[in-house]
């Protein structure tokens, strides 16, 4: 059978395989329902951190907050040894009111004139996208009589050693070919701003170009360096990425089934047929299969230390070692590697039915929009937790099922995944479907009330004295009660 | 012999037997294609000359590039054929995986593009992949380009149907081989091969190898990608079956070591895969019969490919005076110094204050008056002796003073009487406020 099982660690998996308490949080919250982690997350900050710590590097890990919407994963995230990267103005008064200290709050993405003006105020981090934010931010912090702002500067179109590696191009950062008018700007306003250093952010898997634009940085520092400035801290961003799936030949075996159904060779895996960018042209596949790797052998901090681990071409030393070396800091931005196994979405089966072409239609109390798979790529399965547990399929003898999953809106388009899901049986309404290590982009990043729809209730679980707690997100607070001194 | 031109001498290989000692099989003789042989050192110099051979002079005339969605052998060929002729190549590739074919191909005057990786957060607006774009591109019929089109060209096919296919005939007395095993790269050879055989005597039993997915071997696709190439087509092959790298590399080792055939990977896995398939055959057999297998390239194109995956094989003696070498006892011995100290020191007695991190980083900020021996170049000083006087006093500084107390620990084994390293490290020193220059 073509499954693609879901890798489920650690708490998550102690927590999820409470079948009753699942059930009874579903009954209470109505479906679909978020349970988020706040405690795997910290695990996940040390081990970035450990990565940092092996070579001696300072800087910080910022969770990039755009991940996951929760209170309780940010409020706990500021108890412990991380920042925080806010892309609007929304995010940084949450990083604010969950308690980060400014130092360790940086400010992202495109930004508006409150934005920057609440970021100074604050004395957050300010990421810069261009030379013309520069100067804004300056002019802001002159009129305003503000303290001198922490900012780093995002560069983008790094050349490559060697070979030509083309990247996509992106609409964000100061190109590196161009960087006189930035040294310039970070003259003139050199009692507004103190420039820390440089960044790059690039949306790909890709090693090569990450370490071309890693290379690209030193340079720039260095350049920084000989216009009398004092650059200390490089910040490399996010994309370490997260190995969603349990067995890798799960994902070898469904991308080659999947080839084969494009080519007609065996009935499709896929609702219409839908080719996920591979299409047939004369018996060819053509296209490339656009859908996030779900299985990744090297991933999160493991890609960090692969690239911290790669050797630079030009300077011929790895490039932790550069930086260290250097004594520059190195900034992350993780976020869905941060929440690798930090939660999943809790949803009830309204209905099972046969459309009278041969499918297995499973309407389940949720939409696409409160289960982002399709968005974003990501395929794998629910698991199947059934109402009463003696009808809980066993996947040794129990035969599988193939079905599609639909959401709750009125919309055609409104599948939870456009693949072919195989359950271990067939389910039955009331048993809940559960898809799981959804915090990271997959939960609440484009959730909304479409048609009215009721938006999903989010509980943080937490280890107590006795067993996992609960609570609504918005009442997590890091503080057990007991925290008197003797 | 005499010839006008390197190209005359592509193709005209040998076949050479493989000792029955070294595959064991009894009933069967098996015959290695040798196209390693080859002036640009590979199988494909018979497909890349074929691909160009009619078009390069109008190609010349027009000043067009030769451009190829290649990251082996046939860019390798084209590139010094384009050469030849005074044409650029430029080879399009996803990922240059193997890094000495890649400084060959630069070293060859190629140019080199590679394909980005994978969007990290999906943009469902991009319904087009980079390679097809690329494809269009170079494909248009005036935009400057000669493609060859190596997936999908025939001539590619016609290279072996009419080269390697009727050689092998001929070197086996006018016999076909009962059995034909090749790998899978473009299709090309394997389908050109089959079909001249099977043109020749239909009995012929034609095995086709690919990669197993997760794998890598070069110059050989895997069970999927076998789909995206136009000259693939299923029914050439009376089996197909997959090779993982391990045992290319054993078939490769096999080759090298016993039978004095300097073969690359693709090579290995064909042998490997060979005699795979032919010893469950080798037991039912009571007559004799005949298998050839093609060896495509050379091995010292994947140095690096065999070093990753067979550290063992490249196993280097321990050097005496070593850093790696020191004991818990020499490492107790080193003497460091703080920041304060070091700093009355360096005015009192001026010792030669040695930074260890890369010229990079000294460039940009390092202890007034200090000079830079990059460290694992004073790795390989240290080899040799001593590189100053026993007595002459010697700070040692690296980043934070872990690397230096060990080189530190290495120079007071090799006698030297006045060595100390920098606790804490030139970051230390910064923190404590202590001048950095930049000269």
């Amino acid at each position: 059978m073509p499954f693609l099982q879901p890798r489920v660690d650690g708490e998550l998996r102690s927590l999820l395989d409470d079948h009753a308490w699942l059930h009874r949080m579903v009954d209470a919250l109505g479906s679909p329902v978020n349970l988020v982690l706040p405690g795997q997350a910290v695990e996940n900050v040390r081990r970035f951190r450990a990565s940092h710590r092996a070579r001696h590097l300072g800087g910080h890990v910022f969770f990039a907050h755009k991940a996951n919407r929760s209170r309780a994963l940010i409020r706990r995230l500021a108890a412990e040894e991380a920042g925080i990267d806010v892309a609007s103005l929304g995010e940084l008064q949450s990083a604010l009111a969950a308690g980060f200290a400014p130092e360790r709050i940086m400010a992202t993405g495109p930004k508006s004139r409150e934005f920057l003006w609440l970021a100074a105020r604050a004395a957050v981090l300010v990421n810069a996208d261009s030379v013309e934010e520069l100067t804004r931010l300056a002019g802001i912090v002159e009129t305003h009589d503000l303290p001198r702002v922490r900012v780093m500067t995002r560069l983008s179109g790094f050349p490559s050693v060697g070979t030509t590696v083309l990247t996509r191009a992106s609409r964000f950062g100061v190109p590196v070919t161009r960087l006189g008018p930035l040294w310039e700007a970070l003259a003139r306003h050199g009692d507004q701003l103190d420039f820390l250093g440089v960044a790059y952010h690039l949306d790909t898997v890709g090693l090569p170009e990450k370490v071309a634009a890693l290379e690209g940085c030193l340079h720039a520092m260095d350049e920084a360096a000989r216009h009398g400035l004092n650059p200390r801290a490089i910040d490399i961003g996010g994309g370490f990425g997260v190995s969603y799936l349990a067995e890798e030949s799960q994902w070898e075996a469904w991308t080659t089934e999947l080839t084969g159904a494009v080519l007609g060779n065996r009935p499709p895996l896929t609702w219409n047929g839908h080719g996920y960018g591979l299409r047939n042209e004369g018996g060819k596949v053509r296209g490339a299969l656009s859908v996030y790797p779900a299985h990744r052998a090297v991933a999160g901090p493991a890609y960090l230390d692969r690239l911290l681990d790669t050797e630079s071409m030009t300077l011929r030393r790895p490039f932790g070692t550069l930086l260290l070396e250097s004594m520059f800091d190195l900034h992350i931005e993780p976020g869905r590697a941060l929440l690798d196994q930090c939660g999943a979405v809790l949803t009830r089966v309204e209905e099972v039915r046969d459309d009278g072409h041969g499918e297995t239609l499973v309407r389940v109390a949720g939409n696409s929009a409160d289960i982002a798979l399709e968005q974003h790529g990501v395929l794998m399965d629910p698991l199947l937790v059934a109402r009463d547990r003696s009808a809980q399929p066993d996947p040794a003898t129990a035969s599988p099922v193939g079905v599609y999953l639909t959401g709750n809106l009125c919309l055609e388009a409104d599948l939870i995944t456009r693949r072919k899901v195989f359950l271990p049986g067939r389910p039955r309404p009331g048993d809940l479907l559960v898809f799981v290590n959804t915090a990271g982009y997959l939960m609440d990043f484009s959730a909304g009330n479409a048609l009215m729809q009721p938006s999903a209730r989010t509980v943080a679980a937490y280890r107590g004295h006795d067993g996992w707690q609960w609570c609504l997100d918005e009442n997590y607070w890091p503080v057990t009660g007991r925290e008197e001194t003797a | 012999m005499r010839y006008d031109s390197v190209t005359d001498v592509i193709g005209g290989t040998p076949l050479v037997r493989i000792d029955a000692a070294v595959h064991g099989l009894r009933n069967i003789d098996l015959y290695a294609k040798m196209e390693l042989f080859n002036p640009f050192g590979s199988l494909k110099d018979r497909a890349a000359w074929n691909m160009v051979r009619d078009q390069v002079t109008a190609a010349a005339e027009r000043g067009d590039t030769v451009v190829e969605l290649s990251s082996g052998n046939t860019a390798k060929a084209l590139a010094l054929i384009a050469g030849m002729h005074g044409l650029p190549f430029r080879s399009v590739t996803n990922r240059m995986k193997v890094p000495e074919i890649k400084d060959l191909l630069l070293l060859l005057g190629a140019r080199i593009d590679e394909l980005p990786g994978r969007s990290e957060c999906l943009d469902p607006a991009d319904t087009d992949d980079p390679l097809t774009r690329m494809y269009h591109t170079v494909s248009a019929s005036d935009g400057g380009y000669l493609h060859t089109d190596q997936y999908f060209n025939d001539l590619n096919v016609d290279a072996h149907a009419f080269g390697t296919g009727p050689e092998i005939i001929a070197d086996l007395g006018g016999r076909v081989p009962d059995y034909f095993i090749a790998c899978v790269g473009t299709a090309g050879s394997s389908t050109g091969v089959a079909r001249a055989l099977r043109t020749h005597d239909p009995a012929v039993t034609v095995v086709g190898l690919v990669a197993q997915k997760s794998d890598f071997i070069p110059g050989i696709r895997n069970i999927d990608e076998v789909h995206e190439v136009g000259l693939f087509d299923p029914g050439t092959y009376d089996t197909i079956e997959a090779v993982s790298s391990d045992e290319a590399i054993d078939g490769l080792l096999t080759l090298i070591r016993r039978c004095g055939t300097l073969a690359g990977p693709t090579g290995g896995g064909a042998y490997q895969g060979a005699v795979r398939y032919l010893r469950t055959v080798d037991a039912t057999l009571t007559d004799r019969r005949t298998a050839v297998f093609i060896v495509c390239d050379r091995v010292e194109s994947y140095l690096s490919y065999l070093r990753e995956r067979r550290p063992e094989l490249f196993r280097l003696p321990a050097r005496a005076q070593s850093v790696h070498a020191l004991t818990d006892d020499d490492l107790a011995a080193a003497h460091t110094i703080g920041v304060a100290d070091a700093q009355e020191w360096i005015d009192k007695q001026t010792p030669l204050v040695v930074d260890l991190r890369s010229p990079f980083a000294y460039r940009a900020l390092h202890i007034d008056r200090s000079i830079n021996i990059v460290d694992d170049l004073f790795e390989e000083m240290l080899h040799g002796g001593l590189p100053f006087g026993r007595r002459q006093p010697v700070l040692l500084v690296c980043p934070v003073g872990e690397k230096s107390a060990r080189y530190a620990a290495l120079l007071a084994r090799m006698g030297h009487q006045d060595v100390r390293s920098l606790a804490g490290g030139v970051i230390a020193w910064r923190d404590a406020g202590a001048a950095l220059v930049r000269d």
